[in-house]
């Protein structure tokens, strides 16, 4: 009788130092918040097309607003537009993904070989071009491409290809799943580089060596040792480009929709343009089982945690180098030449094209600075001014930078917050959830993920207020999209720093708080700031995201940009696109320099 | 002052059983040690006194104050329990200056500027590091990152030390020094400490008594010379003292007496212990050797002389029965050589076969 009395009591009294311990609070409070912000979202966009909604009455009469129905799923499936709107733009994401991911793995694990393994000179600066393709906004290369193969039958001025030539470019090749598979390689490519080039740096040399050492040929060690110990990584590169590539919005939409051809993901933002809600739900969650697909497969190809995704670049690779004699010099060429092609004309072209006064014309007096400088002449571009007196530019760049500043900020100390927890009470089965929480929004496709907080933020619910249409909004979906990425960096940071530091802090007297500001803060200060940078270049850059978010009072360059080329007004979205390649260029920059900085600290405490 | 009493500990992880009904008293002033092979539990002990760890059963006592008790569901926080300690990797914080290491404690108990200054000056001149207190750890050798750990601990005064291995990451002569220079501030401090290390030598030259464990549980609590003297159990003879102690197994001729032998040699421990199978653990230095042939010592040969410094360790061996020896470094013994062998009767310890648990001579005389 007493043994069952005082286990009872001494439960509750482990229950009460439980609640009252401020890492627990900070975790119940993290828990609730993200289950709010990430799990909610999904089953409130199911119950959306599971149910009718205002708008359904105008299209079915037995629509009774609120009531459960399987509608809009029989619509999207068995309906005479299915095939139009899902299983047509399904195909098309299938065939545009997986062109694309095939092209981009080739060109990418080719390019890994030679910057890894190889002794091809110019490494060191052809590396940075190679990866600037993937560090520009998409639609940039989707605009650059418009640029040379636009073609005058779909609408507007001809392109350089025509310009040039004096003939238009066949269809296929200026709309449609061509150029969208080429542009999304290029987009891409540097993505399954560094998948690639990180696992080809993982191979040890020596393990290539002792099999040279028992007798193996090379060509034996390759097939036996080489491609055995990286197939794993280039599987799960080949299907985490894949996922990628179909959450893309802007660039299939440039591409696709002015012949019509849409994918899963434009066709979303094209239902809800047309009012049709709840179809684009249903194709939302379609996207979002695409992705969970795609990761599924590429976790069981790499059972290895800490690699499922790649966040910060940059790194050095060394490994033996293998010797390509008198092929040095010519695929030093090839190499440099594609880098140039692909990382530096996309941006020269969107460059010339913004100083050219009429579309299309390729001459010395046609050139301009009014797209830049000009004031509101109503004779071009619909009396928009120029760049730097166009005051909704300057308002969408004020609010690009302050969004991707506040969400930086925000994510980075929030995840530094999540990475503690999971690490450091690593045993307990909550924290376990709140890692696994925190990492959801990977899994959804940006345009997928803004099209579930369209449908949570449109009207108040309870405290919350209908956030739609404000800052607020955008700045809370870049902060819970950046966060998988965040807590991550917060991992690597927290798991270097001993435990034994906190707890010479915590016998010295000082309360968590003191702790975590005192101790971990500035220990993981570093590597928080490289995690910071690349989420304000990650937000800086992001348009499907926050697209369907959007009101005239909190436009960003990207979504700005995007209105512009839906507007045909080419000279001005280049020169925006091109003002958010050089920014997210410069943070680039920033955060190679900071890890350099790093390196050579480390350095100097080893010598 | 602050005597700590530790009653009854348990601590499992799921379940492997960290400490086992661990009980203990350490005087006020005390340099206690905890010895024992990786994984027996001294750490995790350390860490419950510190509050780093919660027990799952028992009770510590710190002064008048119980700091952990299962039954009253007491828990006193790491920081409430007044004590300092030393981590083996040190702990300390890299991005602050050796100053501000020090300072923390003192920040925590919000002790006025010019108190705080007095004190840190006056600590870091103690350790010896007074003109490198702008400098950060990583510009500090291993020795002098020590010292600023120590520092740190003896900054608040706390009139408990916590020691984990602190002087395994030293070299062996920079680690001689440093017993020296632990030892002394503790005698100052006239603090209680306690005191973690795997190193018998530490252990031997810095307690006053020296906690023997092993899978959790206490093996022997003693002085360190009566540690080496009268190992209470073959566990505890065979983990103190190098080179190690001679355990030999042997059984009494005809059940009983104080013959004893096992085919190869024979031993009259000159004392009835009652018990047919019995270890006799023999120190090296307890075992002498003579050239000259002797009716009473039997013949071994010498079968590895292996010089170490001030001494020579002898492997002698007799039939499948091995033992070691220590002489002299000027000794002319050669491999090969045979010699006549005499155990110091006085000085074996007897332990019974079965349970490994030392007889004791005054229980079966008596």
């Amino acid at each position: 009788m007493t043994d069952i009395s005082q286990i009872s009591r001494k439960g509750a009294s482990q229950f009460r130092r439980a609640i009252i311990d401020p890492v627990n609070i900070t975790m119940l409070l993290l828990l609730a918040v993200l289950a709010y912000l990430v799990i909610w979202p999904f089953v409130q966009l199911l119950i959306e097309t599971l149910t009718w909604g205002q708008g359904d009455r105008r299209i079915s009469r037995q629509a009774v607003p609120g009531e459960f129905t399987w509608f809009h799923w029989l619509q999207a499936t068995t309906g005479p537009l299915s095939s139009k709107m899902l299983y047509g733009p399904l195909v098309n994401t299938l065939k545009t993904g997986v062109a694309a991911t095939i092209l981009a793995l080739v060109a990418g694990g080719v390019l890994a070989w030679c910057v890894v393994r190889s002794d091809m000179p110019g490494k060191r600066w052809l590396q940075p071009v190679l990866t600037l393709p993937y560090i520009v906004p998409s639609f940039a290369i989707a605009l650059a491409w418009e640029t040379v193969f636009r073609s005058p039958k779909v609408g507007g001025q001809p392109g350089i290809y025509e310009a040039f030539l004096g003939v238009a470019p066949p269809e296929w090749l200026s709309y449609g799943a061509f150029p969208i598979s080429i542009t999304l390689a290029i987009h891409y490519f540097p993505f399954a580089y560094l998948l690639v080039a990180g696992a080809l740096a993982t191979i040890d040399s020596q393990m290539e060596e002792s099999a040279l050492i028992s007798g193996a040929g090379r060509l034996m060690t390759l097939r036996r040792i080489t491609f055995p110990v990286v197939a794993p990584a280039f599987v799960a590169a080949l299907i985490l480009t894949f996922g990628k590539t179909i959450g893309q919005f802007a660039l299939p939409f440039l591409l696709g929709a002015p012949t019509q051809f849409h994918t899963v993901a434009t066709m979303v933002y094209a239902n809800l343009t047309l009012g049709l809600d709840s179809l684009a739900f249903v194709l939302a969650i379609v996207l979002i089982g695409m992705s969970l697909i795609s990761i599924y497969l590429s976790n069981r190809f790499v059972g290895n945690k800490s690699r499922r995704f790649e966040t910060i670049s940059g790194k050095g690779f060394r490994s033996r180098v293998i010797a390509l004699g008198g092929w040095r010099w010519p695929i030093f060429l090839a190499v440099a030449f594609f880098a140039f092609m692909v990382g530096i004309v996309p941006l020269i072209l969107l460059a010339v094209q913004s100083v050219m006064l009429i579309d299309g014309f390729y001459g010395l007096e046609n050139l301009t600075p009014h797209f830049w400088t000009g004031r509101s002449n109503p004779e071009i571009a619909f009396g928009e001014p120029g760049v730097l007196h166009n005051n909704i530019i300057l308002g969408a760049t004020w609010n690009t930078l302050k969004l991707a500043f506040i969400s930086a900020i925000i994510a980075s100390v929030i995840g530094l917050v999540i990475a503690y927890i999971t690490v450091r009470r690593a045993h307990n089965p909550l924290a376990r959830a709140l890692d696994q929480i925190a990492f959801i929004p990977f899994l959804f496709p940006t345009i997928a993920f803004g099209a579930m907080y369209l449908t949570l933020f449109a009207e108040p619910v309870g405290p919350i207020p209908a956030l739609y249409g404000t800052f607020a909004l955008l700045v809370l979906i870049s902060v819970v999209s950046r966060l998988p990425y965040s807590v991550k960096t917060g991992v690597t940071a927290i798991t270097q720093i001993g435990q034994e530091l906190e707890e010479a802090a915590e016998l010295a007297g000082a309360s968590w708080t003191m702790r975590f500001r005192r101790i971990i803060m500035p220990l993981a200060s570093s590597g928080v700031l490289s995690g910071m940078m690349v989420s304000f270049v990650g937000v800086m850059r992001e348009l499907s995201l926050i697209i369907l978010l959007i009101t005239p009072s909190t436009r960003v360059l990207m979504t700005v940009g995007f209105g512009y080329a839906e507007e045909g007004l080419a000279q001005l979205s280049n020169a925006l696109v091109l003002i958010v390649a050089v920014l997210t260029i410069i943070g680039e920059l920033i955060l190679m320099w900071i890890g350099k900085g790093k390196m050579a600290r480390l350095r100097e405490k080893q010598s | 002052m602050s005597k700590i009493s530790v009653r009854n500990l348990t601590k499992k992880y799921g379940t492997a059983i960290a400490l086992n009904n661990v009980s203990l008293e350490i005087e006020s002033g005390e340099f206690l040690v905890l010895l024992g092979p990786s994984g027996c539990g001294k750490t995790t002990l350390l860490r419950c006194l510190a509050g780093l760890e919660t027990p799952d059963a028992g009770e510590i006592i710190m002064g008048d104050t119980v700091v952990f008790s299962s039954e009253k569901n007491i828990m006193t926080p790491p920081g409430k329990r007044n004590l300092g300690m030393v981590f083996q990797s040190y702990a300390l914080w890299p991005h602050m200056s050796v100053r501000d290491n020090v300072k923390f404690g003192l920040d925590v108990l919000k002790t006025p500027k010019p108190i705080a200054d007095e004190r840190l000056d006056e600590v870091l001149g103690d350790v010896g590091l007074g003109h490198l207190d702008q400098r950060y750890p990583s510009e500090l050798s291993g020795g002098q990152q020590q010292r600023v750990a120590l520092a740190r601990l003896l900054a608040t005064q706390p009139p408990v030390f916590l020691m984990d291995e602190p002087l395994s990451n030293l070299d062996a002569r920079l680690r001689m020094d440093m017993r020296v220079e632990l030892k002394r501030f503790q005698s100052e401090a006239k603090a209680t400490t306690v005191y973690v290390t795997h190193d018998q030598t530490e252990a031997m030259t810095m307690s006053t008594r020296v906690v023997v464990m092993k899978d959790g549980e206490v093996q022997q609590i003693s002085p360190p010379d009566q540690l080496y003297r009268q190992p209470e159990n073959t566990f505890v003879a065979d983990f103190v003292g190098m080179p190690r102690i001679n355990l030999i197994k042997l059984s009494a001729e005809g059940g009983h007496g104080s013959v004893y032998s096992n085919g190869d040699i024979q031993v009259d421990i000159e004392w009835e212990p009652g018990c047919s199978e019995v270890v006799v653990g023999a120190r090296p230095e307890d075992i002498t050797v003579s050239q000259e042939p002797s009716p009473t010592a039997e013949d071994y040969e010498i079968t590895a002389v292996l010089p170490n410094g001030p001494e020579t360790i002898i492997q002698l061996t007799r039939g499948q029965t091995a033992l070691i020896t220590r002489v002299g470094h000027d000794t002319a013994l050669i491999d090969g050589q045979t010699v006549w062998v005499h155990f110091k009767t006085q000085a074996l310890n007897v332990y019974a076969a079965e349970t490994g648990a030392l007889i004791s001579r005054e229980a079966v005389t008596i």
